[in-house]
């Protein structure tokens, strides 16, 4: 009897999502959508992650993925010995954690300084101007940094040196020691606007009546910020955080570590410029080494996986939200 | 409403699914013979142009596309038009390698990615099939062949020894390293002459006090190390040197500790800018000199032409003079010549019958000089001493460059070429000249080849990788003694890398290739 009874409601459960799955057939599409685009363009190619643990060579083909010869971690075994290992490894996360110490906080109280001004068509020129440097490319980033801080004519040492502040040009783009201010200065110039526009959206959903509220109960403004905005854009924050970390090896909420330690390094800085996926990029691609490459990114994927579990953890034990 | 959802979320997967199948995959594409060929009537009614796509693997080429009146007379006599892309760094070929989305032809140096026959064409078979009457001699084929015996290329810029002394007027061509210095300012110093690497310092030192705003030497950042190295006696342009029968790596060459501290004292004495090191293109250099910012700048043999030429055109009346090739007693030249670049007809190609047949005419004589020199009577004509008379300042890179003299050089060789350097009473004539003095001929070197996948091609990449990286910690110590301490952690390094495997097996290798010459 009880059987019945539990096979019976079953009966009903399932045409009951059925016809859910009926009637939210059309949002259903999108979900698809969505799904086939991860498997086609982020699932499927992962099979080349074999290359890692074979003696692959490109004249084989795809097909030599799976008939190249396994050879275990000897790729991994060999960039743990390569000479430059410490310092590929040290400046990866360094630059990485730099950036999310320093240009996670810029974009939050940016937005919150924006929200302050109440003078809209000031307001609006700040906030056009901040986020414009987000769609140049980083090419040209490097024709003006290469204006503003060459040793020789750039504009930043000459004003330096006709001042007397200094007696030398600071070497700021061939220098190993500024490589990593220069990075974390040029993300934040570049991208803090723009990140910015988030926050934003997230002040504006606040109810102004909380302020008005505030206000009369003699609230200043730092105390409204302290305790309704700040308060109202917390969501918003931990979920940026959380992605923020998730990306975090390739630059975090600003991004961008390739680009940077690729066009901005070289052989002067390269103590502090090379990073897991530039030095992968040269030494595996432009060599031709293929499986060499596929271990050393594998290295820094493993590290993103367990940041990203990492901070998910961290984030749900303090703020009782995170990301899954 | 509900409609408009469906068709919108339909749409939305048609276009998911064709961005998918437009990806394509990593095998060279398939193309049908005429997949992105034109082939049209070029006016005379009886014959059709071919358009053939050509990557060329050198970021600073000049000539970025096929125009001028050189490519035109290529065209009318050949009927192949070129569709030019310039490398934009040294790592798109490797990647376009990888992807498989290779042109039909591509013009770089001895690229052992390509020399299979999965991804390019042996040249051999193409002759044997398309192209019977066209010769090779044996010396050309032996020193491109690969290690399947067949040969992808044949490499420009290639002369035997004995080429060489039987051509008297053919020289080097600009691939040899000179210094340009402003002979205007050295008149202002009263610096009558410079004749040895001491007055050179010397004449840089005034340079830094009575001309505190002008940087002393800049540096092209292709041309940094050769011509000093060549005073030095290492060979400027090898990564090897022979010692007692044994192949060594340059960089443990006996004289290679005093040039690192003779480039330091440059850069510590004021002469040169840490940034030039890392410029991130080779024009840098040409805008301090052509703009009157730099005293001395060094680059190829002709730079004192070149720099007067483009300053000329700027409006800068600026006069240039050619340092001597040889300021010291030990200056040397190794030519290990088995030439600078070749083309590769890849798997890709739409058409390799007219690819061979193009290549077979670049490789006759017309073809060689016409490409080098010009059409005859319009742009050249013989002396009758044997050499060619220009009609046109070949040191012009502006007219050279916009005629597309010299560089449609697909197929060439260094005597053709040579020939174009003789230019009687010109700085670089005579540059050329006294490096062809000091210069040793050993192809030998040049037939060592190291082969993708291998230890020793493993090794050698690192090396160079890693003195990219170190020989600047030694150029910018901040004494001589740092100097010395960075280039011994350098040597360490390779030794720690593999150098005496790599050295070992070079010489084995080279003992083998000498015995096929003998």
């Amino acid at each position: 009897m009880e059987a019945e009874t539990i096979k019976a409601e079953m009966a009903i459960n399932r045409s009951s999502v059925w016809k859910r799955f009926k009637k939210q057939r059309s949002a259903h599409f999108f979900v698809w959508i969505g799904l086939m685009y991860l498997f086609v363009f982020a699932y499927t190619p992962m099979f080349g992650i074999l290359m890692a643990f074979k003696d692959y060579s490109i004249v084989t083909g795809i097909k030599g993925i799976f008939t190249s010869e396994w050879v275990g971690f000897r790729y991994f075994i060999e960039f743990y010995n390569e000479y430059k290992f410490y310092n590929i490894v040290r400046n990866t996360l360094a630059l990485s954690f730099l950036k999310v110490v320093f240009t996670f906080p810029v974009p939050i109280l940016f937005a919150i300084m924006l929200n302050e001004v109440k003078h809209l068509p000031f307001k609006r020129v700040v906030q056009t101007v901040s986020y414009l440097p987000h769609f140049i490319s980083w090419v040209v980033v490097l024709g003006l940094a290469f204006t503003f801080f060459s040793s020789h004519v750039g504009l930043v040492n000459q004003v330096l040196l006709a001042w007397g502040w200094i007696e030398d040009p600071l070497p700021i783009l061939t220098g190993s020691s500024y490589f990593w201010g220069l990075a974390v200065g040029s993300a934040m110039w570049k991208e803090a606007g723009w990140w910015a526009i988030i926050f934003l959206a997230a002040m504006a959903g606040i109810n102004p009546a909380l302020y008005e509220a505030a206000q009369i109960d003699g609230a200043g403004r730092l105390a409204r910020i302290w305790h309704i905005t700040l308060p109202g854009i917390k969501g918003t924050v931990v979920v940026v955080l959380i992605l923020t970390i998730g990306s975090i090896l390739g630059g975090g909420l600003v991004g961008s570590n390739f680009e940077q330690a690729y066009l901005m390094g070289n052989a002067n800085n390269n103590d502090t410029s090379e990073i897991v996926q530039t030095y992968a990029f040269k030494v595996g691609l432009a060599q031709g080494r293929y499986s060499y490459a596929a271990a050393i990114d594998l290295v820094q994927s493993i590290i993103s996986v367990i940041l990203i579990f990492s901070s998910n953890y961290i984030a749900k034990r303090f703020s009782g939200s995170g990301l899954f | 409403m509900k409609q408009s959802v469906h068709v919108l979320a339909i749409l939305s997967l048609i276009l998911v699914l064709l961005a998918a199948c437009s990806s394509g995959g990593n095998a060279p594409s398939e193309r049908t013979p005429n997949n992105d060929s034109a082939i049209e009537d070029n006016g005379t009614g009886n014959e059709e142009i071919v358009e053939l796509s050509l990557f060329i693997n050198h970021s600073w080429y000049p000539v970025r596309e096929w125009s001028g009146s050189i490519a035109e007379e290529i065209t009318k006599r050949t009927g192949v038009k070129l569709n030019v892309t310039v490398a934009a760094d040294g790592e798109q070929l490797p990647l376009m390698i990888a992807s498989g989305d290779l042109p039909d032809m591509v013009f770089t140096v001895r690229e052992p990615r390509l020399e299979n026959p999965d991804m390019s064409y042996p040249w051999n078979e193409l002759i044997e099939e398309y192209a019977p009457d066209f010769q090779l001699d044996q010396a050309r084929v032996a020193v491109n062949t690969a290690p399947d015996g067949n040969f992808y290329t044949v490499l420009n810029a290639f002369a035997t020894p004995e080429e060489w002394e039987q051509n008297p007027y053919a020289l080097g061509n600009d691939g040899n390293p000179g210094i340009a210095v402003r002979q205007d300012i050295m008149d202002e110093l009263g610096i009558a002459s410079i004749e040895t690497i001491d007055e050179f310092m010397a004449a840089l030192e005034q340079v830094r006090n009575q001309y505190p705003d002008m940087v002393p030497l800049t540096m092209d950042i292709e041309w940094i190390s050769q011509y000093f190295k060549m005073q030095f006696g290492i060979p400027p342009h090898s990564s090897w040197y022979e010692q007692n029968g044994q192949l060594k790596h340059v960089n443990t060459h006996p004289s290679m500790l005093d040039y690192y501290k003779f480039m330091n004292r440059l850069y510590r004495n004021g002469y040169i800018l840490a940034e030039n090191f890392t410029y991130s293109n080779d024009q840098i250099d040409d805008e301090y000199a052509t703009t009157g910012r730099a005293f001395a700048h060094s680059h190829t043999v002709s730079v004192a032409n070149a720099d007067m030429a483009k300053a000329a055109t700027q409006g800068h009346d600026l006069t240039f003079t050619m340092l001597p090739s040889t300021l010291t007693d030990e200056a040397y030249n190794l030519s290990t010549g088995t030439g600078f670049s070749g083309v590769y007809i890849t798997k890709n190609n739409q058409n390799p019958e007219k690819s061979i047949e193009f290549l077979q005419f670049l490789a006759s004589e017309e073809g060689k000089e016409l490409v080098m020199f010009g059409i005859e009577g319009e742009h050249w004509n013989w002396h009758e001493d044997g050499y060619p008379e220009f009609h046109y300042d070949v040191n012009d890179a502006e007219y050279v460059n916009s005629e597309g003299l010299k560089w449609w050089y697909l197929y060439s060789d260094a005597i053709v070429e040579g020939l174009r350097g003789y230019v009687p009473g010109t700085q670089t004539t005579k540059a050329l000249q006294e490096i062809k003095e000091i210069t040793d001929y050993n192809p030998s070197i040049g037939m060592i080849k190291l082969q993708d996948g291998t230890n020793e091609k493993v090794i050698f990449d690192k090396i160079d990788e890693m003195v990219v990286n170190e020989e600047i910690k030694i150029y910018l110590a901040e004494s001589e003694a740092a100097a010395e301490q960075a280039y011994q952690n350098m040597m360490r390094l390779a030794e720690d890398i593999g150098l005496n495997e790599l050295e070992s097996w070079a010489t084995e290798e080279y003992q083998k290739v000498q015995e096929l010459f003998e």
